[in-house]
């Protein structure tokens, strides 16, 4: 398993642990309550699930399984020669979408329950720019792994 | 794929296909109004498809397919086996413990439902705690 895959993995599981603890410190403010400040928590728990666990880990999973790019054929040769991690396509813009997405998962699960802690309006700002990242991780991620979703031995 | 891991990812299709009978049934409780209950499981019936279909899916299958122990690391080439069968069953009791209780609750909260639904919680995250020392030494290069 390669480094970038290796990160994207352990990030993910990480996530996990954090937003299943998150789930049942809400699920134990249902039985004694501890304040107001349990409740916003919700918006990171989810945050944390779905995008910081299952669609990191698929990211990371999917540069390190899918079929390598068609580089370095020889003529009249089906299998390309081998590159090593330049088979997998861009590593650097494989580390922007982690970057980007990472900064999205962070800035939304920390900037929603700080907003409702404090009120300040920075807060929401930053929650509202998390979305932006995570759509530019979205197209990182498809721009690098586009010309890897193919048949393998060569075929089209 | 061994044992452990096809029971994962069996369990999992079980929750696909019931998370989807009770979403049909949901979907045609708006229309005929069949019972209460199905309009206060709605949050249950995600919750089947993020954890016990999904995230349960994730796990079999990364626990098949990640890469194994070397043979002088580990007797285990995939790690412990009982912290294994220890993440499956603290997974799926608190899921089914969440799935059984949460829609009473919600139709009339008691004390003894919220301390079940906050032990159904806990549950899950030391199943999640589990997994992650399960699988973070596996998160390697295959090569040593």
């Amino acid at each position: 398993m390669p480094v970038t895959s290796r990160t994207f993995v352990k990030a993910s599981i990480v996530y996990l642990c954090i937003g299943a603890v998150l789930g049942a410190l809400l699920f134990a403010n249902r039985w004694f309550p501890m304040g107001a400040a349990i409740g916003p928590l919700r918006v990171p728990h989810i945050q944390m699930l779905i995008v910081g666990w299952l669609t990191q880990l698929i990211l990371g999973v999917a540069w390190w399984l899918f079929p390598p790019l068609q580089i370095g054929l020889r003529p009249g040769q089906t299998k390309p020669i081998r590159r090593g991690q330049q088979q997998r396509g861009s590593e650097p813009l494989f580390w922007v979408t982690f970057a980007c997405l990472n900064l999205g998962i962070l800035l939304r699960a920390l900037g929603e329950p700080l907003y409702s802690w404090t009120g300040l309006d920075l807060f929401v700002a930053l929650s509202g720019i998390s979305g932006l990242f995570l759509l530019a991780a979205a197209v990182a991620f498809v721009a690098t792994m586009w010309g890897r979703v193919r048949a393998l031995g060569g075929r089209p | 794929m061994p044992p452990i891991a096809r029971t994962f990812v069996k369990a999992a299709f079980i929750y696909f296909v019931f998370a989807f009978v009770l979403g049909a049934l949901m979907a045609l409780d708006r229309w005929l109004g069949f019972s209460r209950w199905l309009r206060v499981v709605y949050l249950s019936q995600l919750h089947l498809l993020v954890v016990g279909w999904i995230t349960q899916l994730a796990i079999g299958v990364a626990y098949w397919i990640f890469p194994r122990f070397l043979k002088e690391q580990s007797p285990h080439p995939r790690g412990s086996d009982s912290l294994s069968w220890a993440v499956l069953i603290t997974l799926n009791a608190g899921l089914l413990l969440r799935f059984f209780i949460e829609p009473f609750y919600l139709m009339g909260p008691k004390p003894w439902m919220a301390a079940l639904l906050a032990l159904s919680g806990v549950l899950q995250a030391l199943a999640a705690v589990g997994f992650g020392l399960l699988i973070w030494g596996r998160v390697r290069a295959m090569e040593p």
